[in-house]
């Protein structure tokens, strides 16, 4: 693959590998980080490119990967309390941000944000991204019972909580 | 669509039935304008997700340099190989600094040899007969001085050949 090719190609993916990032660290600077990783990662294994069938599910799983890499570095290197460490997978939101958003979304943001990990991936990469179950597996190097009951899990937390907000409007 | 047909829907959606294609009709459904207040944070939930999907790598400068890191590994190569190279001529140096310091030091301790200085053969040639010549002449100096003790020792020789002469006749 040259370099035009993995510009074109490659490189469109940047958003995506970005959103999943995100997901998992929480800070953009970091998210960005992540995804330059990647790309060079990938520029630098594109041998292996032409055995690879489905090129972005393998940027997202080294996306995942090496999002995780980082936050086990950074609960390494900052010897925060527990409560504080796992606040690093909420997303930070500007002041103008959070004006901008809907109360209501807020609230859903913070409900998907107390997911556990395995959950929250999987929602992002089905109801955010639209990925198939299959990437969803490629992705995340799991089989697809585990696949669909994280969904199914992740779905029902949401379902309920929004349900109770509904019914108590908390 | 009708209120009917999103139930049925959702309630495939809450059991992870739905497909991608249904699961978008969802979406484009409850980020509509018009949504019933018993689906109201459900709604929320679609418009988090369709949010979150909006949100992009906002860098300018971020593919320009994915593409400057990618390029660089060929000068990188050489970079590397020339800081390879200073670091083992830095340590030859430091060698050959040590080496010289302790001879240098080891030279003021011991007595110094003495140094043949001629660098022309010519000069060391002449230099070399002239010590020559000044042995021989000592050593011809000390030939005539022996030839006058070989004069004494042949007299002596004579006086007790004679002695031994008159005791044989007697």
């Amino acid at each position: 693959m040259n370099l035009e090719a993995f510009q074109n190609r490659v490189m469109p993916a940047k958003n995506k590998l970005f959103r999943f990032a995100l997901r998992f660290l929480g800070n953009e600077e970091e998210a960005k980080d992540v995804v330059q990783e990647v790309f060079i990662r990938v520029w630098n294994g594109r041998e292996q490119m032409n055995e690879i069938q489905n090129w972005e599910a393998w940027c997202m799983r080294i996306t995942k990967n090496l999002s995780l890499d980082r936050i086990r570095s950074l609960n390494r290197k900052q010897t925060q309390p527990v409560e504080e460490a796992f606040h690093v997978h909420q997303q930070e939101l500007t002041p103008h941000e959070t004006t901008e958003l809907h109360e209501s979304m807020q609230r859903v943001n913070n409900l998907i944000a107390s997911l556990p990990e395995k959950q929250r991936q999987v929602i992002h990469l089905r109801d955010v991204e639209g990925y198939s179950y299959n990437e969803i597996c490629e992705i995340l190097e799991l089989d697809m019972s585990q696949v669909k009951v994280s969904l199914f899990r992740a779905r029902n937390a949401v379902r309920e909580k929004l349900m109770k907000i509904n019914a108590y409007g908390l | 669509m009708d209120s009917k047909r999103i139930d049925e829907l959702l309630n495939k959606y809450w059991n992870c039935e739905t497909s991608l294609e249904e699961e978008q009709q969802l979406r484009a459904y409850f980020t509509g304008t018009e949504v019933p207040e018993q689906w109201k944070e459900t709604a929320a939930l679609f418009r988090y997700f369709e949010d979150q999907k909006k949100k992009l790598l906002n860098d300018v400068a971020f593919d320009h340099q994915v593409i400057e890191k990618v390029r660089r590994p060929e000068k990188g190569k050489i970079v590397k190989l020339f800081y390879n190279s200073l670091r083992i001529a830095a340590g030859i140096s430091v060698l050959l600094v040590a080496t010289w310091l302790v001879r240098t030091e080891i030279r003021k301790t011991t007595p110094q040899e003495i140094v043949d200085t001629y660098d022309d053969p010519k000069l060391a040639f002449e230099e070399t007969k002239k010590a020559l010549m000044m042995i021989s002449k000592s050593f011809g100096k000390a030939e005539t001085q022996a030839k006058k003790i070989n004069l004494f020792n042949e007299a002596q020789q004579e006086i007790t050949k004679k002695e031994e002469d008159i005791e044989t006749k007697l």
